[in-house]
């Protein structure tokens, strides 16, 4: 294999855009970390030639006929080996092409973003090692190492949001992140044991084949689907999972975008579609699946609605999105799921970005603060970010309305009509609370003094304005790519179904069918943005919800739901309280009072032994002939 | 070739122990003078000690026989010799008057020891025994100015004494039921006869002599008290070099039986467990290092009767192995407690603290050492300990294996109490650094490398033994 390998650009282009992160991670957290400049350098030289790798191998395998697949084997003992290589095909071309784009965008502006931090090589060390596994793990060809990364990727996702580790609850929520989706990934890795054991096999393509159908009975199709599908409700938040999201807002923001909307929290629903034909195989679990999309999109919209930090707005949208994304998928609609996936990392990451820029001109992350200070002052952001929010709505001609679209379509096709409704209500309420946070910076009540940093050179100096004008420049450009990518990203809707399903899918549900369903979803989302122009943007808006103005319900939606609250009690009572408690009682007294009490009596044995030597002569003397004399008398019996 | 030339090593063992009479006759001390004649000395003794490795025959009417077995270990006593003169560039334990006759008595024991290894004939093989236990009955008490000098040396010349008391009472009953003294006419007789009571005690009884020298369990009364009462220098030959010819003449004795005695394998895996599961547990409350060590050397002479109850080529070739380990091992931490109490005083553990400040490369060996008598890999104590495992298992004693595993793991808190101490324990008054001296960083140097060098490739060496075991078949 290694002779072709130089020969073979398909496969060293996936091997140096999976590989070249991690070497980049390691050649910063062993010799570079004390130059931040040259660890950037380092980590963005790595990123760009990724993404160039990615572009090349999308461009070059456009008309895809049959999947690649390369793997070495890696063995680990006896007759049990896992191959580890490399399945590229329509998905994973997409996914690694969506990772290495949002990953040098947002590497680029974090440029700006994070300058002069003391982490800053640490930063960049581990945004590489992002890269690196989450790179890897798309283009996985079997379970094992998809999971292998899987963890990985929770692992950069924990360090990042950890990032200001000083800060007590940014390392509680780097501990909340982590611990839910292990949770989830324990049903995961117990599903695919399942399917290894009754199937013998995590080869993705096998996995997908219908060989499936006829080697396990459709009973433990259902038990490792939903086993499996823990790993994606852990991953993308989705109900009862989702609380981590919210908190996970405390890293970096552009770690934010980067990991917890557009490519990380999306790797659950990538994981859906990976294995789509294989959850397929079961009715019973992709209702189920369809039900828990379902109720994560509706918590985490009515959660939006109430709060007023500008991150978690984002990210309850999220979570929301997610859980369209999985409808579109348990719908059936493998296509409507993706595209989803593809055009929300787009626009959400763009939406962060912005944001983004506004937290770091004014400091704070509430919006009605920021609309005071005199947030629309920014042109690029606000626009951009009016845009992405417009996307986010499903308003056209934006991506996010093709999508949408496509995944209404699907809703459509099933027999039950409450998934449709569902998922109508979802659209409106994203519009209004999407809107909501743009009218409340566009149209603020009272505009107060501008604040200093705005624009460079009211109490700066000269040269200290210019500097940051060129930080807001770095940070503006990815804004602008990502607006652009936003905008036009809608019309590729024919050409990117034709890349994934083929020409000849045919069975997917187009808008065509539903000519009333489009006026439908385009008009309540219209009406959300109206409601919210109502409250919100109007001159003499009162800027206060009608959620807000209920006081139990507002409640509710601000607590989410008290999920975190029944967790806590969980915790308290039922972990900590009774199992913990009887494990610690178990550790103190019978495993480490055992060891202690055999360590006590090895050294009392020595203690006792050593009293008989110095002892006299003669009793020294005393023992040896005894000895003896029993050694005699067992030779004479 | 003249037969003379196959006792060689002991000539030149004769010739030195003439040199050092001469030196002691020179009525003005001078220890530089001493040490250097010493050291040159030595070191050609190690040359001609290799130089007759090849060596074959037998002399003094069949009494004393020449072969791989016996050589390889003058190799190694002679090597052992050679380092332990190495360590006293600061004899400060022993009078200066007196260093001429330290020496003198060292060549006699050595000399002593390379007989006691080429004998095959019951009252040479005693002869040699006994003069190399009174050579050290007199380096012993040599020490000056320490009360428990006396005490010690008179311990070891009542339990020394006794034992060789036992030992004449076995060889009586082996020549009782053999009516010869010879080994090799033994051979033939002693297999049919050692079902019964009077062959299997002479034969225990005639072992206890050379136990005595090992410090097996209950032989080992003197251990303790010898090894912190002697001489730094002198502990260490008798750690070492003294260790290494026991080992050699059990093997010879035992393997007299022709491996078909359950009763003497009975009684050897009780001596080798009492004296494994005594040594480390008392070890773990010593605070004198050379009284750690003592009770470490007792553990491995249980370790070292495993191999030999095998009483198969691989369990002597691991004997053999487990020795010459031993005798590395235990010579470099001879040579730090050496080094580090240049007053020649007793050095205690917590005298360790801040070691590897003082002198990095001191500590670096010392751990090694201890690591190696702890038998963690990648060292020869590991390989060594493995081989004896090894060949007890394929006889099945995997009661005895365990035991000795768990042994091994009670053994580890100490030798890691020692490693602690060097490493992690910062001394209450801060110790100047301690002055090592280029020959001894490289002798430190070259001991360190020998231990993981030969733990990693052990094949080399292992052959050797191998090839000594089955001379003895």
């Amino acid at each position: 294999m290694t002779s072709s390998f130089f020969h073979n650009p398909t496969l060293l282009a996936a091997a140096v855009a999976a590989l070249l992160p991690f070497f980049t991670f390691a050649l910063i957290m062993v010799f570079t970390r004390p130059y931040p400049r040259l660890s950037a350098v380092l980590s963005i030289g790595a990123v760009s030639v990724s993404l160039i790798c990615a572009i090349f191998l999308l461009g070059s395998h456009w008309h895809l006929e049959e999947p690649i697949q390369y793997t070495g084997k890696w063995m680990i003992s006896g007759d049990i080996h896992i191959p580890f290589g490399f399945l590229l095909d329509q998905l994973s071309l997409l996914m690694l092409t969506i990772v290495a784009v949002i990953s040098f965008l947002v590497q680029v502006y974090s440029l700006g973003y994070m300058a002069g931090d003391p982490g800053f090589a640490r930063y960049y060390a581990f945004q590489s090692l992002f890269a690196w596994a989450m790179m890897t793990m798309s283009i996985a060809p079997n379970m094992l190492q998809f999971y292998i990364f899987w963890e990985l990727v929770g692992l950069a996702s924990y360090l990042l949001i950890g990032f200001y580790y000083e800060k007590f609850s940014a390392s509680e929520a780097g501990k909340k992140a982590f611990v839910m989706t292990r949770f989830g990934d324990i049903a995961f890795f117990l599903g695919l044991l399942v399917v290894l054991l009754h199937f013998g096999n995590l080869n993705i393509q096998d996995m997908n084949s219908v060989d499936v159908t006829a080697r396990m009975s459709p009973a433990l199709i259902t038990l490792s689907a939903i086993l499996i599908f823990g790993g994606v409700v852990g991953k993308s938040a989705q109900f009862p999972l989702l609380t981590w999201l919210p908190d996970a807002m405390e890293g970096p923001t552009p770690v934010s975008a980067l990991l917890h909307s557009a490519t990380m929290v999306a790797a659950g629903v990538y994981m859906f579609g990976r294995i789509f034909p294989f959850f397929s195989n079961s009715a019973v679990a992709m209702t189920t699946f369809l039900t828990i999309g379902t109720i994560t999109m509706l918590l985490a919209s009515t959660m939006a609605m109430v709060t007023r930090d500008i991150k978690q707005v984002w990210a309850y949208s999220t979570i929301s999105q997610l859980g369209f994304m999985v409808m579109g998928l348990a719908a059936g609609s493998y296509f409507a799921g993706i595209f989803h996936l593809t055009t929300h990392a787009g626009f959400k990451a763009l939406l962060f970005l912005c944001s983004g820029v506004f937290i770091h001109e004014y400091e704070t992350n509430d919006f009605f603060e920021i609309g005071k200070y005199g947030g629309r002052g920014l042109k690029v952001p606000i626009i951009c970010m009016t845009l992405a929010a417009a996307a986010l709505s499903g308003l056209p001609p934006l991506s996010g309305f093709f999508s949408k679209e496509a995944i209404m379509g699907a809703l459509a096709e099933q027999h039950n009509p409450v998934w449709l409704w569902a998922g109508l209500l979802g659209a409106f309420l994203t519009a209004y609370y999407s809107f909501r946070l743009i009218f409340s910076i566009l149209f603020p009540k009272k505009v107060e003094a501008v604040h200093q940093a705005e624009h460079g050179g009211h109490g700066h100096g000269h040269e200290a304005g210019h500097h940051h004008a060129g930080i807001y420049w770095v940070m503006a450009w990815p804004l602008i790519i990502l607006a652009t990518i936003t905008l036009v990203l809608g019309f590729f809707h024919t050409p990117l179904e034709n890349f994934l399903v083929g020409h000849h899918g045919g069975g997917e549900a187009h808008g065509g069918h539903h000519a009333w369903l489009l006026y439908v979803a385009v008009g309540l989302a219209l009406s959300g943005v109206g409601l919210a122009w109502l409250e919100f943007g109007r001159k003499g808006a009162p800027q206060v919800g009608f959620v807000e103005k209920v006081e139990p319900i507002s409640a509710l939606f601000a607590n989410r739901w008290y999920i975190d609250r029944f967790y806590r009690l969980f915790l308290d009572y039922f972990i900590y309280g009774t199992v913990s408690s009887l494990f610690t009682r178990n550790d103190r007294r019978v495993i480490d009072g055992g060891i202690d009490g055999m360590c006590r009596a090895t050294v009392g044995t020595g203690w006792a032994l050593s009293f008989l030597q110095s002892g006299m002569l003669q009793y020294n003397l005393m023992v040896m002939f005894a000895v003896l004399a029993l050694v005699a008398l067992y030779f004479f019996f | 070739m003249k037969l003379w030339m196959l006792f060689i090593p002991e000539l030149y063992c004769l010739l030195m122990g003439v040199v050092f009479f001469g030196l002691a006759m020179v009525a003005r001390p001078n220890p530089r003078r001493d040490y250097f004649v010493a050291l040159l000395l030595a070191s050609i003794g190690v040359v001609v000690a290799l130089a007759s490795v090849k060596l074959e025959g037998s002399l003094f009417f069949e009494a004393y026989r020449v072969d791989l077995f016996s050589q390889v270990f003058k190799v190694m006593l002679a090597m052992g010799f050679f380092l332990v003169v190495c360590l006293c560039t600061e004899l400060n334990g022993i009078e200066e008057r007196h260093h001429p006759e330290f020496y003198l008595f060292l060549t006699t024991c050595t000399l002593a020891m390379m007989m006691l290894v080429s004998s095959v004939e019951l009252l040479t093989i005693y002869v040699a025994l006994e003069l190399s236990s009174y050579s050290l009955y007199i380096l012993v008490p040599l020490r000056r100015g320490y009360g428990i000098d006396v005490e010690a040396g008179i311990k070891y010349l009542m339990v020394g004494a006794t034992s060789s008391a036992v030992m004449l009472f076995g060889l009586s009953f082996l020549f009782g039921v053999t009516h010869t003294t010879y080994v090799v006419d033994i051979i033939h007789v002693l297999p049919n006869v050692i079902g019964t009571p009077a062959a299997i005690l002479g034969l225990l009884l005639t072992l206890c002599g050379f136990f005595f020298k090992l410090a097996v369990f209950p032989f080992h009364f003197w251990a303790p008290d010898v090894y912190q009462g002697a001489a730094n220098q002198v502990t260490a030959y008798i750690a070492s070099a003294s260790k290494v010819a026991a080992v050699a003449i059990i093997i010879r004795m035992v393997s007299l039986v022709g491996g078909n005695s359950q009763y003497l394998v009975d009684v050897l895996v009780t001596l080798s467990i009492a004296s494994m599961t005594l040594g480390n547990l008392v070890a773990i409350v010593q605070k004198d290092m050379k009284r750690l060590l003592a009770y470490s050397s007792i553990s491995h002479a249980g370790y070292v009767l495993i191999g030999i109850l095998s009483m198969s080529p691989t369990g002597y070739a691991s004997a053999i192995f487990y020795a010459l380990a031993y005798l590395v091992m235990n010579l470099c931490c001879f040579l730090v407690v050496v080094k580090v109490a240049q007053d020649g005083s007793d050095l205690k553990i917590a005298q360790l603290a801040g070691l590897h400040r003082r002198s990095p490369i001191l500590a670096m060996a010392l751990m090694l050492a201890v690591f190696g008598l702890a038998g963690i890999p990648p060292t020869i104590g590991f390989t060594g300990k493995f081989l004896v495992f090894t060949a007890a298992m394929e006889k099945g004693y995997i009661t005895l294996v365990i035991i000795a595993m768990i042994n091994a793991t009670i053994s580890l808190y100490y030798y890691i109490m020692v490693v602690k101490a060097a490493y992690l324990l910062e001394p209450d008054v801060a110790q100047p650094q301690l002055a090592v001296s280029v020959p001894t960083k490289v002798l430190t140097a070259s001991l360190v490398a020998v231990m993981v060098v030969f733990g990693v490739f052990p094949t080399y060496l292992l052959e050797v033994a191998r090839a000594a075991a089955r001379m003895l078949l």
